[in-house]
C-alpha cells in the first residue's frame, strides 16, 4: 500500500503537475471549476514528495482548477516513485472517469514501456475495462505498434479502434497514403475497416502499393474537397470498392445498363441474386391494385421481347 | 545393432505420443512404438490417456503430437459436399484428423486449430464397421478414400494404416480404395492383390504454389515420380489440381506442371483428375493471413458461393478451367477430367457438356474407378 492517511494543502503553484503517468491530465472543465468554486475540492488529489517539492500523482484537473480559483489544494501524501506504482494510483483514482479508446491506448502507451505482455494483462486491462484475450485487448496491442500520429486520429474520433488490425498489416508507406482521409473526416466504424480493408486487400491482390491502388482509382484528395464529408466518405468507399473487387463492379455495371434498358418504363426490377455464381435472374413487381397486375403481365410481355436478356444471362462476357 | 533411422521429414516435429488406455496395447499403439523406437525419435515421451479424458492438451511451438485414440464415430462417411454444386460423391473411410504437413490453403487449419494428429487407433471397430457395409451387398461398388480429413500416406510410415486397409480390402473386389497425399510413401504397394482396385492419388499445383504455399511436402517431382512406379507396377492413378490458385504467372505454373505431368505418364494410366478452385469457409481467411502472412492469394475477387463458401469469381474461375482443360485435352485427357464443386453452368461453359451428360458425376466416376 502506498497511500499514506497524511494530507497536507499547497498552493497549485507548488505542485509540479508533469509526468509521463499523468497519461489523461486535462484541463478543467468549466462545470467542474464551478462545482470546486461553490464547494471547495471535495476529493484530495495524490502528491509525493520529492527533492524538488511536491509531485502530482493524480489530479490534474483539480489542481488546475483550483489554481484558477486562487485556493489551496488538498493533497494526500503518496509513498512511492516507482512509475508502475505511480501509473496505478492513477488509474485507481480515475476509475469512475468514462474512458473512450482513446484514452484506454494511452493508458497502454504509458504501462507498454514498463510491464510485460502478462503483466499488461493481469494489472492493466482490467482497470480500463477490457477483458484480456478479447478482440478489444487485441485491437488495442495492435493500436500500440502505430505511430502516435494516428492515436491522434483516434483521440479525435475519425478512425475507430476496429481499423487497428487492418492499420498493422500495412507497412509504413501505406499508411501515409492513406492518413489524409483521416486528418480531416470522421469515418464510421464500418466505412473506415471498409475503406481501409478494401485498400489494402487491393494492393494485395495486384502486387501494387496502396498509394498507386488509390492514384489508379481516382482516389486523390483534391476533387473531393468539393464534396460534403458525408458525400466524400461515400464516394472514397465505393472507389475503395472498385478497386476491390474489379471484374466483379464491371459485370454489375454492365448487367445494370442491360437490366435498365430492359425494364425501361415498367415497374419491374431485375436483380442479379448471387454474385453472377449463376446465370439466373431476380424479377420482381410490386402490385397494388388489378390494373397494376395487368399492366405488370402486358409489361413482362413485352420485355420478353427486348434484345437485352442475353446480356443479362452472359455478364461474363464484355458485350461492350 | 543398427544405428537409428531418421523419420520422414514432414514427421519430424512429433514430439510426443498419446495413447488412450484401451489402446496402448493395440497391434497399432504397438506398431508405431516399435517404429519409432527404431528411429531418431525413439526417445519421446508416452502418455497414456485415462478413460473417459475426452481430449488432450498439447501446446509446445511447432512440435506435433501423434496421439493413438480409441474413435467412437462412424468410420464410412459420406462427402461432405453440398447440393448446390456436383460432388464428386465418394465415400470417406475416416482413419484420423489433421495432418503433419503445412499448407496455407488447407482447411484442416480451420478444423482442428491445435497440433494434435489424430489416428483412430481401434482398427478392429474400423474393420467391423466397413465388413458389415461393404458386405451387404456384394454387388453394391464403393468408391472410398482416406484423404478428406487427413493427408492418406502422411503418416505412414510410422501407421502402416493403408497397407492394412488395403489387405483388408483385398476381400472387397466391390471397394476400390483411393489414397490421396502429398507425401511419398509406397509401402503400401506389395499389400494390394487387385491393383485395380487401389488408386493411388496425389495432389497437384504450379510449382509456385507448391514450392510457396505448401511446407513439408515431397516436390511435384517426387509426386510424379511415385505416380510413374505405381503406374508401372499396374496401378492407375488419380491426379487432384487442388485447389488451382489464381496468382500471378498462373498460366505459366500451371502450364508447366501440366506438360511435366505427361513426362511421366501416360492419359491411359490416369483413372481421373480433378480440377478445383481455392474455395473456402469465410472464417479460413483471416486463419490464413495469420498463419501464412505471404499468401496474398486470398485477396484475389471472392464472393460467397451458393454453399456460403467463398470462391474465386466466376469469370476468373472459367478463365483458369478453360486454360488447364485445353493444356491437358491437347495431351490426350477428356473423360478423365472433371470439376470438384462446380455448377452445371461451368461444366458446360468448360467442357461442353454437364454431369448428366455423363450419368451423372458420381456415377461417371465410379465407372472410372472399376475401370470401366
Amino acid at each position: 500500500m502506498h497511500l499514506s492517511n497524511e494530507t497536507v494543502t499547497a498552493p497549485a503553484s507548488a505542485i509540479r503537475t508533469a509526468g509521463a503517468h499523468l497519461f489523461w491530465a486535462a484541463e478543467p472543465s468549466p462545470g467542474l471549476i464551478r462545482s470546486m468554486a461553490r464547494h471547495g475540492q471535495a476529493q484530495a488529489v495524490l502528491v509525493r514528495e520529492t527533492a524538488d517539492g511536491l509531485a502530482l500523482v493524480a489530479g490534474y484537473a483539480r489542481v488546475a482548477a483550483q489554481g484558477q480559483l486562487g485556493q489551496p489544494v488538498l493533497a494526500r501524501l503518496v509513498e512511492t516513485a516507482d512509475p508502475v506504482e505511480l501509473g496505478l494510483l492513477y488509474l485507481a483514482d480515475n476509475s469512475l472517469r468514462p474512458l473512450d479508446d482513446a484514452m484506454r491506448l494511452a493508458a497502454l502507451r504509458y504501462f507498454r514501456l514498463l510491464l510485460d505482455d502478462a503483466q499488461l494483462a493481469g494489472e492493466v486491462l482490467p482497470c480500463l475495462g477490457v477483458t484480456p484475450g478479447s478482440r478489444d485487448a487485441k485491437l488495442l496491442a495492435d493500436w500500440l505498434t502505430l505511430a502516435d500520429s494516428w492515436q491522434g486520429h483516434l483521440a479525435a474520433g475519425r478512425v475507430p479502434l476496429a481499423a487497428g488490425t487492418v492499420l498493422t498489416r500495412m507497412d509504413e508507406a501505406d499508411r501515409l497514403a492513406v492518413a489524409p482521409f483521416f486528418a480531416e473526416l470522421s469515418w464510421s466504424r464500418s466505412n473506415a475497416v471498409n475503406l481501409l480493408t478494401w485498400l489494402y486487400e487491393a494492393s494485395k491482390m495486384t502486387g501494387r502499393p496502396v498509394a498507386e491502388v488509390m492514384a489508379d482509382s481516382g482516389m486523390s484528395h483534391g476533387p473531393l474537397r468539393e464534396l460534403s464529408p458525408k458525400d466524400a466518405m461515400a464516394r472514397l468507399t465505393a472507389l475503395a470498392r472498385e478497386a476491390r473487387q474489379p471484374t466483379l463492379r464491371a459485370m454489375q455495371t454492365r448487367f445494370d445498363t442491360a437490366a435498365r434498358k430492359l425494364v425501361a418504363d415498367t415497374r419491374w426490377r431485375v436483380a442479379q441474386p448471387d454474385n453472377f455464381e449463376t446465370n439466373g435472374v431476380e424479377l420482381t413487381v410490386r402490385i397494388a391494385d388489378p390494373g397494376q397486375l395487368e399492366q405488370a403481365v402486358h409489361d413482362l410481355q413485352a420485355m420478353a421481347d427486348r434484345p437485352h436478356w442475353h446480356q443479362l444471362w452472359d455478364t461474363t462476357a464484355d458485350h461492350d | 545393432m543398427t544405428d537409428p533411422s531418421p523419420l520422414p521429414s514432414h514427421l519430424r516435429r512429433i514430439a510426443q505420443v498419446f495413447v488412450d488406455e484401451s489402446m496402448a496395447d493395440s497391434p497399432l499403439a504397438r506398431r508405431v512404438r516399435h517404429r519409432l523406437a527404431d528411429s531418431t525419435h525413439g526417445h519421446i515421451p508416452w502418455t497414456v490417456v485415462p478413460a473417459g479424458a475426452d481430449r488432450v492438451h498439447f501446446d509446445r511451438g511447432a512440435d506435433q503430437a501423434l496421439y493413438l485414440k480409441e474413435y467412437k464415430g462412424k468410420f464410412l462417411r459420406f462427402c461432405p459436399g453440398t447440393r448446390a454444386y456436383h460432388c464428386c460423391a465418394y465415400r470417406i473411410i475416416h482413419i484420423g484428423e489433421n495432418c503433419p504437413m503445412a499448407c496455407s490453403y488447407c482447411i484442416l487449419q480451420a478444423y482442428f486449430q491445435d497440433r494434435v494428429l489424430k489416428i483412430w487407433a481401434n482398427q478392429d471397430d474400423l474393420f467391423t464397421q466397413l465388413g458389415e457395409a461393404f458386405s451387404a451387398d456384394r454387388s453394391t461398388r464403393f468408391r472410398v478414400g482416406t484423404g478428406e480429413f487427413t493427408d492418406s500416406l502422411a503418416l505412414e510410415h510410422l501407421t502402416g494404416y493403408s497397407r492394412d486397409l488395403i489387405a483388408f480390402l483385398n476381400d472387397h473386389d466391390n471397394v476400390v480404395l483411393e489414397l490421396k497425399s502429398k507425401v511419398v510413401d509406397l509401402s503400401w504397394m506389395d499389400a494390394a492383390k487387385r491393383t485395380d482396385r487401389v488408386l493411388p492419388a496425389w495432389s497437384l499445383n504450379a510449382p509456385f504454389i507448391n514450392e510457396h504455399e505448401e511446407f513439408h511436402v515431397s516436390t511435384l517431382t517426387e509426386r510424379l515420380e511415385a505416380a510413374r512406379t505405381c503406374a508401372r507396377a499396374g496401378f492407375r492413378v488419380c491426379l487432384h489440381f487442388d485447389p488451382i490458385i489464381h496468382f500471378p504467372g498462373w498460366r505459366e505454373g500451371y502450364a508447366q506442371t501440366i506438360d511435366m505431368i505427361f513426362d511421366y505418364l501416360t492419359p491411359d494410366q490416369i483413372a481421373y483428375m480433378s480440377l478445383g478452385s481455392f474455395r473456402c469457409m469465410p472464417q479460413l481467411t483471416p486463419i490464413i493471413a495469420d498463419n501464412f502472412p505471404s499468401a496474398t492469394y486470398i485477396y484475389n475477387e471472392f464472393v460467397p458461393g451458393l454453399d456460403g463458401k467463398a470462391r474465386l469469381l466466376r469469370p476468373l474461375r472459367l478463365e483458369q478451367f478453360t486454360f488447364m482443360v485445353d493444356r491437358l485435352r491437347a495431351h490426350g485427357m477428356d473423360r478423365q477430367l472433371y470439376f470438384c464443386m462446380e455448377s452445371s453452368e461451368v461444366w458446360q461453359q468448360v467442357f461442353g457438356h454437364t454431369p448428366r451428360h455423363l450419368g451423372g458425376l458420381a456415377n461417371h466416376l465410379m465407372a472410372r474407378a472399376f475401370g470401366e
